[in-house]
């Protein structure tokens, strides 16, 4: 029996945190919809999305915790960093001030999850590169600084959009391969199937691979 | 002989007859005779001769009986070849008389064959046909087997194997078994009846029994379904679209999912709250870079914001991925699911309400203060609606949403009795106004309240509906108490000093509730208390001016005496009178600012004060001017031409 869309190996946490209006809700729904959504109401509190990838031969489920950008719901948002295993974290390029206040998200970021949590530098909007506020050497740098992963996307034109999920996701496949990230820790954001279910009839119809477990 | 014979008898004649003669005519056609032609003659000459050797009288005379004698000979002969010749004739006649005979008996034979073999072939081409009508009979047959019956290996499958697991095959079966049972009903139609009961009646046997193995199964698989991350078996869904036409038995394996999905959601609760991360510490230290995983929940439990709206903030996560996990499960179902669905997710979650409700009551009561109350009713009541739109189910039939309702009525409750509380306390202890008139410190207190309450709310995540009409309950708990505690401060002022000061404290309630637009209404009425006590406060700044500008006596005697006749005579109004006054008020007309009352002064918005100064002003002018009016008017009597006066626009510009 083939595999069916619901296998997968592991489950990764991601949240996407930003200022309002950066798009963080657009490319949430541009990589689960594959559709740009125009006229995109502003979030309440948390919304959630999920999509299965494949990274190295191994199914993942995506499980993504869209934040609402406005102020009023930080106290909120703050409690959904806890066991992420990515934090995608968007600015505008054709805002300056959602790029300013990147240090502050970034903080939150660092002190709300574990160490090793992939963070992902998105400036999103770049289809709009006539109205840029913040150049792409300028945001590399500070992602560089910060040892952050960056990427400019458009979740109007889906450019780099599914890249920025896959690449974070590889980032923790690797951690998790080289042992750095533990999958023992309750909440590290990643969940892993066990190869053998009790009780499982299917023979060989998938083999997980068992991820390292030090 | 015959020859030699004639030709003497024909010389005699030749000379002595002619033709006519008979004889001639006989001789003439015995020499026309042309003997050499004659073959027969010949030959008989010639055989003649072979045995008439002497010719002599005797043998002349016996030349007859001699050739009649060879002729029997010969005759003798010639019968004799016959008579061999006939033997054989007749012993060939004889032959094919056997033949014949032969013959006859094979065509007899052959008949007699045929006639037998008649029959077998008529037997055989009956048996054919029998035959063919049996093959067809045995095709149909097998074909209703087919259609009708389950193969052994079919039922191999349906029995399952011994350690109770499912053959991947088993709902082709399964399903196999349900058609039957459909097309049975055709048979039942037809005069089939007994064979068609009777299948019924088994494959009724066959589903229960199939029914009852699935069940079984997926209830040992829902059972083992307690691990952090859950992968549905795409069996596992087949085995829940099945059990749907057993809806007791697909219910019973839903409470068996969510009796195992309680548990592991519980067990995943506790972690969080108290664990935080398994596993052993992290070599390095304690440091909070590097350990491992998110800290326990309770570690923030003195942050009563954060433990709340974490442990919420879990259980919203939690409700999320249980419901896609349960989405999952019944993908395959074809029937409706959402009630069944909302049911099985109450159950779910139902385990963590009672870690929940403990922890924030405890919360609660450990009297966390009015606004921290507040914040967190909103925090459980957005919570309470979040979560209701993932499980989309009711708070009568969930019992999370309940508990999150519960907690939201008694936060609320306990919030509203701080408030009691609070305003109670501003009416027992009611302070003595300040000497310098300003809203008291109490109401100041209470409107810093107010404003973080707005404020928060501001700052809170319910939708602006909901948020004003909690915040006019507020309102109405805080302000009315407010007013009154202002009022009985108040009591024992004088009218002036009690205009300021309710004036003072009134525009502070005022500015602070003008920033917020649920407020007009309040707004509104306050305005219209404070004008009052303003009306108050000019008309004592008026009299004041007009008492120290020494008009009021000459004021007021004018009002009184209008239209009865010439001032001059009343008493009080004489022209002396009214030019001191007229020179005591020009005095202090031009030192203005001396003028203005210290309740004015003390007036906390600089608005108020200069409207306060200027309608005191209006009301000064007004007086001034009808005194004057009346000293100009000749018919009083008063002479004005001996002495100047002010005009009142040269005094208004002079107070201004």
């Amino acid at each position: 029996m083939a595999a069916g869309p619901y296998n997968y190996s592991y489950i990764f946490k991601y949240i996407i945190i930003g200022d309002m209006g950066v798009g963080k809700s657009c490319l949430l729904h541009q990589f689960t919809e594959k559709k740009f959504m125009a006229d995109c109401p502003h979030t309440i509190g948390v919304e959630f999305g999920t999509r299965i990838i494949e990274v190295s031969g191994q199914k993942i489920k995506l499980q993504i915790w869209d934040t609402a950008g406005q102020e009023r719901f930080r106290a909120v948002t703050r409690s959904y960093y806890r066991g992420a295993a990515g934090a995608l974290m968007v600015y505008d390029i054709t805002r300056r001030s959602t790029y300013n206040h990147l240090s502050s998200w970034l903080t939150d970021a660092r002190n709300l999850t574990n160490p090793n949590t992939v963070i992902f530098l998105i400036g999103n909007k770049g289809d709009l590169d006539g109205q840029r506020d913040v150049t792409y050497e300028e945001a590399k740098q500070f992602a560089d600084e910060n040892g952050l992963l960056f990427l400019e996307a458009s979740a109007k034109t889906g450019d780099n959009v599914e890249d920025v999920f896959l690449e974070t996701a590889k980032k923790i496949y690797q951690n998790i391969q080289d042992g750095s990230l533990d999958l023992n820790a309750a909440e590290s954001g990643v969940q892993h199937k066990p190869a053998n279910r009790p009780g499982q009839t299917l023979q060989n119809d998938q083999q997980p691979k068992e991820g390292c477990s030090c | 002989m015959d020859e030699n014979e004639t030709s003497t008898v024909v010389l005699p004649s030749s000379g002595s007859m002619q033709s006519n003669n008979p004889l001639s005519r006989k001789l003439k056609k015995i020499l026309n005779t042309r003997l050499e032609n004659d073959k027969e003659l010949l030959d008989a000459l010639r055989s003649v001769s072979t045995f008439f050797t002497e010719n002599n009288i005797r043998t002349r005379r016996n030349l007859r009986g001699e050739i009649e004698r060879r002729s029997l000979l010969i005759n003798q002969q010639f019968a004799d070849s016959f008579s061999l010749l006939v033997k054989d004739l007749e012993c060939i006649h004889e032959d094919v008389q056997a033949m014949s005979l032969c013959c006859k008996d094979m065509t007899d034979r052959l008949a007699a064959t045929k006639e037998q073999t008649q029959e077998l072939i008529t037997q055989t081409s009956e048996l054919k046909t029998e035959g063919k009508k049996l093959d067809l009979q045995a095709k149909i047959a097998d074909a209703f087997l087919d259609r009708f019956q389950l193969k052994p290996e079919e039922v191999k499958i349906f029995r399952g194997s011994r350690d109770g697991n499912l053959h991947p095959g088993f709902f082709k079966v399964l399903e196999k078994v349900q058609r039957i049972h459909s097309d049975v009903k055709v048979l039942l139609r037809t005069n089939q009846q007994k064979a068609g009961l009777e299948i019924m009646e088994q494959m009724a046997l066959q589903q229960e029994s199939a029914y009852e193995r699935l069940y079984r199964w997926s209830q040992s698989q829902c059972r083992s379904m307690t691990s952090d991350s859950l992968d549905i078996n795409p069996l596992q869904q087949q085995a829940l679209k099945a059990l749907q036409n057993r809806p007791v038995l697909f219910s019973y394996t839903l409470d068996e999912y969510s009796n195992a999905r309680r548990g592991s959601v519980v067990h995943g609760f506790i972690d969080a709250l108290t664990r935080g991360k398994h596993g052993p510490p992290s070599p390095i230290g304690d440091a909070p870079r590097t350990h491992g995983g998110p800290r326990p929940i309770e570690l923030h439990a003195h942050d009563p914001m954060r433990y709340v709206g974490d442990m919420l903030a879990w259980l919203h996560q939690a409700s999320a991925s249980e419901k896609e996990c349960l989405t999952q499960l019944l993908a395959e179902c074809e029937k409706p699911t959402a009630e069944a669905s909302c049911k099985t997710l109450a159950n779910l979650l139902n385990g963590v309400c009672r870690p929940l409700k403990v922890r924030v009551e405890q919360v609660l009561v450990s009297e966390p203060g009015t606004l921290l109350l507040y914040k967190l009713t909103n925090l459980l009541k957005f919570y309470h609606d979040t979560i209701r739109d993932i499980v989309l189910g009711e708070d009568n039939s969930f019992p999370l949403l309940e508990t999150l309702t519960d907690m939201h009525v008694l936060c609320r409750k306990l919030f509203f009795n701080s408030l009691q509380y609070l305003s109670s306390k501003l009416l027992d202890k009611v302070e003595l106004p300040p000497n310098d008139l300003s809203s008291p410190r109490t109401l100041a207190e209470t409107l810093n309240l107010l404003r973080d309450i707005f404020d928060s709310h501001d700052a809170s995540i319910l939708p602006a509906k909901e948020r004003h009409t909690d915040l006019v309950e507020v309102m109405s708990h805080l302000l009315d108490p407010l007013l009154q505690m202002c009022a009985m401060s108040a009591s024992q002022l004088q009218p002036a000093d009690m205009a300021a000061y309710i004036i003072n404290c009134l525009h502070a309630i005022k500015s602070l509730l003008s920033l917020y637009e649920f407020a007009d209404q309040r707004i509104e009425m306050l305005s219209a208390q404070i004008e009052a006590h303003l009306d108050t406060l000019v008309n004592e700044q008026a009299a004041s001016i007009l008492t120290r500008g020494g008009l009021a006596n000459v004021y007021k005697l004018i009002l009184n005496q209008e239209n009865k006749g010439q001032l001059l005579q009343v008493p009080g109004l004489d022209r002396q009178a009214l030019m001191n006054a007229f020179q005591t008020f020009d005095s202090i007309a031009f030192a203005p600012d001396d003028l203005i009352l210290r309740q004015v002064t003390l007036l906390s918005s600089a608005t108020l004060k200069e409207v306060a100064t200027a309608r005191a002003n209006d009301l000064v002018v007004s007086a001034y001017a009808s005194v004057h009016e009346a000293f100009i008017d000749a018919k009083n009597g008063y002479n004005p031409s001996t002495f100047s006066t002010k005009t009142p626009d040269q005094i208004r510009l002079l107070l201004c």
